[in-house]
Order: structure tokens, then sequence, then C-alpha cells
């Protein structure tokens, strides 16, 4: 079975869930005889990712059967119009006029569309040299590339939805052009991949996509690495310590996260609460916590780290992801992994799949304060919900999802 | 000579709505989720009086006025029943006109489907008598046989109901305790003079109450011509069949599109085809055969799960914090004097609500996830110990103005298992 993927670059340069998920996904996929692979990801100009891309390479996935096409673009996950401009225009600003080491190859595109489709032309040029037997792209980006590849070769088109733009923008001001690509992209596949039920439903009402052609693939197991050694702040020795680890923007719910808070700070005194992430919510929090005269029991720390999201997990009492739409949430994984007891949103796609954690609304900030206050005041609870959490995470591994992956690819192959 | 008894469960807990951090100390409401959900216990017993009471109730009416040798008994628990007098007079009313026949026995438990004997064995005592009390207010009998909670059993059990005046009691026919031996035979518990224990035949048992309806067995469908010829064939190595099962297999487990009612209807028929075959009730099965042996049960077995033992309702940390919880409260209330407290307290011991906090997701999981009428394990530990904490204080303020000092003292119970 030969597999061309269209993905991301992995982390943790892009350690969005979308990287995440593709570099697990290789890593299982390579194991297995039955495969294949030709990884396809945009590769931005910088030096410095050539040299950790290789080094990453040559330790994963020496001697596996996995071929690696990089395309010079300034595409990533999750792009948006205004992030692709920034971005280009960084570059020009510093001299970078074109694309790959050497600046020879051509400008970028003058915008993301544009560049979007500069990329598929790129990626004509391998399938005119070499055939495959299916095509699965990851996110719109890839999705013009994918159907230009598999009209070529005539070969089965899976599109992995990890987001929609109908997601990204609330349902409002969505970008015509990302959400025609997309439809186009799911009309034209043979099947779709989502990452939750969430998100199938949203593929189903926001563009009217046939239920039968989508099957659900959750994620596995993420984690932030092994635990790190280092001190706990002097604070942790008196107080319990409540986390939020996201961006700190609307769509992840800071402001429930707060509100949360300060029904908490009636029953206890002793806690502690860390907001870690910056977004354009992160001022407006700051604020909310002075006026409700609790921000003496908040630490604010803007963007942080895969090690200090660690250290932030191995110290935290309670993991609280408050999302007001969350298509998946790997986050919660990370968390419990670390034995942190979690409480996460109804609205996210790892409620539909999580037993041993708090699930709540995200607007019922009393709900969340009585799991919260629970948590603190029971310690069977905390320490059953850390050891039966971190039991069922270590359960949910790559090879399934992967597994689930080349099934679908056979049955496909096999119809046409 | 092949008997066949049968004792159905009837049991609904009160099941503790969500009762948060923010309701402590201001809402007495412990169990009255009107939502119409899981939680909400009358519209549970509407339901499940719509599609299993009523319906079997009057099937085994029917059988009982047509077949003089019919025979069957019931055990209910307290709360249930009292649930029945509030939400449901005329559900009670017609398990009284079956009572009423003369040939439908009611076994003894406790009146609150509690683990008591397991915490405290004068609260135990104490709950046995309130069930038989309420019994025979209700239905002008007194049982002489008892069951206790989920068939949770051992030897010091059956010397304690002995002890009590029981002349039977009815147990889980667990394999590793029976080995070779057969469960269709009656049994002398280790230590007991005259006492005999009841085997429940779980094959058997478990062929109607869980595999009736699945398609997947070897024997779909089961036909009461069928399974009568399973019954003959005892004939000659048993004496009784014990079919023990919960009620809501009738209509609610099983659906009544599965022809789980009309399998009910012929079973009488095609058994008493037989000469040899009867019904009795497990006090006639009592009177009637003798003892084939020793059942000797030292650790506690039940009838849950695969593993027939505990762990439905104890071993996790949280089962066992809520569990101390309420049994340490018991000297204190009982100190107040108050007998709605005394009520609220034991309501609160029925094992349902631990049994909600179990965290056997994988292999008897799904099971369990079925019966629990909220999200998780844990939802139901915050629920219950916020109702607790409400009630000790409840408690502590009575006590207070008595002039006790008891305030915050907490009485420890071991638990020894």
């Amino acid at each position: 079975m030969k597999v061309l993927m269209l993905g991301w670059e992995f982390p943790p340069f892009f350690a969005g869930g979308a990287g995440i998920v593709c570099y697990e996904l290789t890593r299982e996929m390579v194991k297995m005889d039955d495969v294949d692979l030709t990884y396809v990801m945009p590769f931005g100009p910088d030096e410095i990712r050539n040299q950790h891309l290789r080094i990453l390479l040559a330790d994963r996935f020496k001697g596996k059967k996995i071929n690696f096409k990089k395309i010079p673009s300034l595409l990533s996950a999750y792009m948006t119009q205004e992030s692709y401009m920034e971005e280009r225009q960084r570059l020009i600003s510093a001299g970078k006029t074109g694309l790959g080491a050497d600046n020879t190859l051509s400008l970028y595109g003058q915008n993301l569309i544009e560049e979007v489709y500069n990329f598929a032309g790129r990626v004509r040029t391998i399938v005119e040299d070499e055939s495959f037997d299916v095509v699965h792209a990851h996110d719109w980006t890839t999705f013009p590339a994918a159907i230009q590849a598999s009209e070529y070769m005539r070969k089965p088109l899976i599109v992995h939805m990890h987001i929609t733009e109908f997601d990204k923008s609330g349902g409002n001001g969505a970008d015509p052009h990302i959400y025609s690509i997309e439809k186009e992209g799911m009309e034209k596949a043979d099947k779709i991949i989502t990452i939750s039920r969430r998100v199938k439903d949203g593929l189903i009402k926001n563009y009217g996509i046939n239920p039968n052609k989508i099957e659900i693939v959750y994620h596995a197991k993420v984690d932030v690495g092994p635990d790190m050694n280092f001190d706990f702040p002097k604070f942790k020795d008196k107080n319990k310590v409540i986390l939020y680890a996201g961006r700190m923007t609307l769509q992840k719910g800071p402001d429930y996260f707060v509100e949360a808070a300060r029904k908490v700070c009636n029953f206890y005194d002793n806690v502690i609460f860390i907001m870690a992430g910056s977004g354009d919510q992160l001022q407006k929090m700051i604020k909310r916590t002075i006026e409700l005269g609790i921000s003496d029991k908040f630490l604010f720390h803007g963007f942080y780290t895969r090690d200090d999201a660690n250290k932030f997990f191995s110290m935290a009492d309670i993991y609280v992801m408050p999302s007001v739409s969350e298509p998946f949430g790997l986050v919660a994984f990370e968390a419990m992994s670390k034995g942190t007891p979690t409480i996460i949103s109804k609205q996210s796609g790892a409620s539909e799949i999580l037993n041993n954690v708090f699930k709540v609304d995200f607007w019922d900030s009393d709900m969340m304060a009585n799991q919260i206050v629970s948590l603190l005041k029971h310690n069977a609870l905390s320490n059953t919900m850390k050891r039966e959490g971190y039991s069922e995470v270590n359960k949910l591994t790559w090879d399934k999802p992967a597994r689930r992956c080349v099934d679908i690819y056979k049955e496909l192959t096999e119809k046409k | 000579m092949v008997s066949m008894c049968f004792y159905f469960q009837v049991h609904q807990p009160y099941r503790i709505r969500r009762y948060s951090v923010f309701d402590i100390g201001r809402n007495k409401d412990y169990f009255g989720d009107r939502s119409g959900t899981k939680l909400d216990n009358r519209w549970i017993i509407d339901k499940v009086a719509g599609k299993c009471y009523l319906p079997t109730n009057a099937v085994l009416l029917e059988l009982l006025n047509k077949h003089p040798d019919f025979k069957i008994s019931f055990s209910f628990s307290g709360v249930f029943l009292e649930q029945l007098e509030e939400f449901a007079p005329e559900v009670l009313k017609s398990f009284q006109d079956l009572v009423a026949t003369g040939r439908v026995e009611i076994l003894s438990e406790t009146y609150y489907h509690s683990l008591s004997f397991l915490f405290d064995k004068n609260e135990f005592r104490e709950q046995v008598r309130l069930h038989d009390k309420f019994v025979k207010q209700l239905f002008g009998v007194t049982p002489t046989v008892f069951r206790n909670t989920e068939l949770i059993y051992n030897n010091k059990l059956a010397n304690e109901i002995e002890a009590m005046g029981y002349k039977g009691i009815i147990s889980e026919g667990a394999d590793h305790l029976l080995g070779w031996r057969s469960p269709n035979f009656l049994y002398s518990p280790v230590g007991a003079k005259k006492i005999k224990v009841l085997l429940k035949n779980y094959k058997l048992s478990d062929d109607v109450a869980f595999r009736f309806s699945n398609r997947g067995w070897k024997d779909w469908p089961l036909t009461a011509s069928k399974y009568v010829q399973w019954l003959n064939s005892i004939n000659g190595c048993g004496e009784v069949v014990n079919l023990f099962m919960d009620y809501e297999t009738f209509g609610e487990h099983q659906w009544e599109d599965t022809g789980i009612f009309e399998f009910l209807r012929y079973l009488p028929v095609e058994f008493l085809k037989h000469p040899d075959n009867n019904f009795k009730t497990p006090s006639e099965v009592v009177d009637t055969y003798e003892t084939r042996g020793e059942y000797d049960c030292h650790n506690f077995i039940s009838w849950a799960d695969l593993e027939r033992d505990l762990s439905a309702w104890t071993g996790n940390e949280i089962q066992d914090a809520a569990m101390n919880k309420i049994y340490a409260l018991g000297e204190k209330v009982k100190l107040t004097g108050n007998g709605k407290l005394l009520h609220r307290w034991r309501k609160l011991q029925t094992s349902d609500h631990f049994y909600y906090m179990c965290t056997k997701w994988f292999s008897d999981g799904d099971v369990h996830k079925y019966f629990n009428p909220y999200e998780s394990p844990y939802e139901a530990f915050i629920a219950y110990m916020n109702v607790l904490q409400d009630l000790e204080m409840e408690i502590d303020d009575i006590l207070e103005e008595r002039g006790f000092a008891v305030k915050g003292k907490v009485i420890r119970t071991r638990v020894n298992l």
C-alpha cells in the first residue's frame, strides 16, 4: 500500500494538535509491513528548522519505510489570512524574498490562498514522477494539492478534519475562500476522517456533508515528556494549585475559569490559580481578577513552552479546560498523563471518550466550582481520579487510530 | 421430582439529586430530582411500572388464577415499597393482589437495601426488623426466609440470621464453593444448627435474565419448551432449581418485543406437563427437602459482576471514604433521637449509592455505566459527600442545642472485610 500523506511539520516547531497527530500517526504507520508511506510537508525557510528535522528524522525514522518530501512553503497548520500575511511580511523585511535555503525559488504567494495553490503545483510534480494508492490530506491548506494529486492518479482521497473554518471563527465571519476549499475537499474526498463527533456534526450541519462518508477516528495519548527535576515554587507548600493552560482566546473560555475561581475563593483561602498562555484575552483576564478582588490568588504566565507545560502539570492539583468549543482538546491527555485530576468542558471532543474526568458545561461555573471544591476537599476523590485518569489515558495508544486509517485505505482501494 | 423456586428481586433506591457544595446548609431536599431523567425517582418508578411491574404482575395473576400449583416469591426492599406508597399506589395494590392469592411468598431483607451487615450488626438487625414490620403492615404476612442485599453472604451472616429466627437463607451458588456439587440441593451453612441455604442456579437464572434476547447466543431463541427440557434433565440429580433474578428482567431489561412475557406465560404450562414437577416457595423448599452437605463460605460473596465479590460497592478509595463516613455518623444520628433524621441517614445507606461510585470501567464497566444515573463515579461521590456534610451539620446543630459537645468529632468505624 503506497500512501501519499500531506501533513504538517512535526513538533516541537508547530506544536499545534495537527502536527502532533501527523507525527504520531506516521510513527505507527511505518511500523506496519503493509504500508509504504511518503510524507509531504510544507517547509519554511529557516535554517534551524532544517537542522532540527534532519536530527529528528535520523533519530526516529532510521531504517523505516518512510520517504520525506519537503516542499518549500510558508504554510502551516491553523494558518489564517492574517497570520500568513504577517509571516510573509516578516520574512520580506528580513531580506528573504524567496523560498528555499538559497533563497532562489519562486516568491511567496501574494496571499494565503495563492500560496496554497503554489503548494498544490509543487505536490503535482511529485505524483507526475511516482504513483501512489491513496492520498491522505490533513487540514484545508493541503486540500487543493490533495485533490489535484488524487485526480491526476485517479486514486482515492481521504481528508482528515482537525478543525474547520467554522470552528475557528465561531460561525461569525468565516472566510468564504477557506470555507469553499474545505467544502470542495470534503465533497471530492472518498472518505472524511474527523477527530470527534463534534467535528463530524459540524461538517454535516455547516457544510452539508453526507454523514455516511464521515468516520470518527479519535486521537490517542500525547504527553509533555518525562518528569523533570525541579523544585516546586514556595507558594506550593501552603496552597493547592489550579491550572488553566491554553491560548487566552474567547474560544478557550478563560473568563469562565475566572468566574469559577471567584466561587471557589468563597470556600478556600489556600488556593492559587495559574493561567498559562497568551492571547487577546490576557489583559482582560488580569483586569477582571483585580475587579473581583482575587488578583492575589492568580498567577499569569504568557506564552509557555513544552517544558513549562511539563512543570505546570506536575505541580497542579487540578487542571481545568473550560473551552467554549474544542474540536478535540489534546491538552487534557497531557494533564492526565502527568496524573493531574482533570475537568473538561462538555463542548470538547475529548469529553466524548474520556471517563475518568469531570465534565461540565463551559457556562456552568457553579458546577465547575463544585467540582474544584470537591477535589480540594476529598483526597480520596483526587487520588482516585489521578490514578484512574493516568491509567485510562495510557491505554489509548496510537497503533489503534493508525491501524484504523490503514484499514480505511484498504477499504477504499478494494472498492475502487 | 424437581421443584422450581422463583424469587424476584424488586428494588429501587432513593437516588440523590445533583447536590452541590452550594446546597450544603441550604437545601434539605436530597432525593427530589424532578428532571424526568435517570435521577428522578418518581419518573423511574412510573417508567418501570409501565414497562415491567404492571404488565408482569398482570401475567403472574393470570397464571396464579389458571394454575392452582403455580407459586412464586418476591423480595421487596423497604425503600421500594415506600416509593410505591408515595408515587404509585396502584402498583402497590397489584402486588398486594398477588400476595392475597396465598401462593406468593415475601422474603426478608434489610429495609434500606443496605450493606449494614458489613459495618454495624445492631443497625443490620434493626433494619431487618423494620422491613418485616413494614411487610406485615402492607401485606399481612411475616417472612421466614432471608436474603441479603445483592445476595451478599458468608457463614457468619447465616449464623446471625439463624439466631434471628429464620429457617432459610438465600445465596449465590458460587462455583468455587460448590466445586463438583450441584446448586440444585439444599445445604447447611457452616456453623448452622437448623437453618438451610438455598443456592441460586446462576446458569439457568442468567439464561432468562441476561441471555434471553441475545441473538448471538447459541440457544437463541429461548422458548418455554426448550427451557423446560433443560429443567427436566435435572430430574434425578437435583431436587430444586432456584431461579433468582431482578424483577425488571421482565419488560425492562428484556423488552416486551423479545417475547419475554410469552415465555413467562407458557413456562408453567410446559413445566407442569411432567407429573413429577412442581412449584415451591423458598419456605416450602426448606420444609420439604433435607440438606445434602455443608456450604462453607468464609469470605463474602455476592451475585454481582464476574467476580461475585464485593468489589462493585467497596474497595476503591472513594467508595471506602463514603462508606466510612456514613457509618461513622451512626452514633451521633441515634443520639439526636430524631426519627426523620435517622430515616434520611438510613436512606443514604442503600447499596446503589456505592455502586454508582464504582470505577471498574473495563470488563464489567459497561454494566456499571448502564446502571449509573450519574455521568461518572466522581459525580456520584460529590453529590453523596455533600449531602452527608449537610446531614452532619444538621445533626451537630441539634446535638449542640441539647448540650452535647460533639461538633466535628468523627467516630471512626473500621471496615473488616
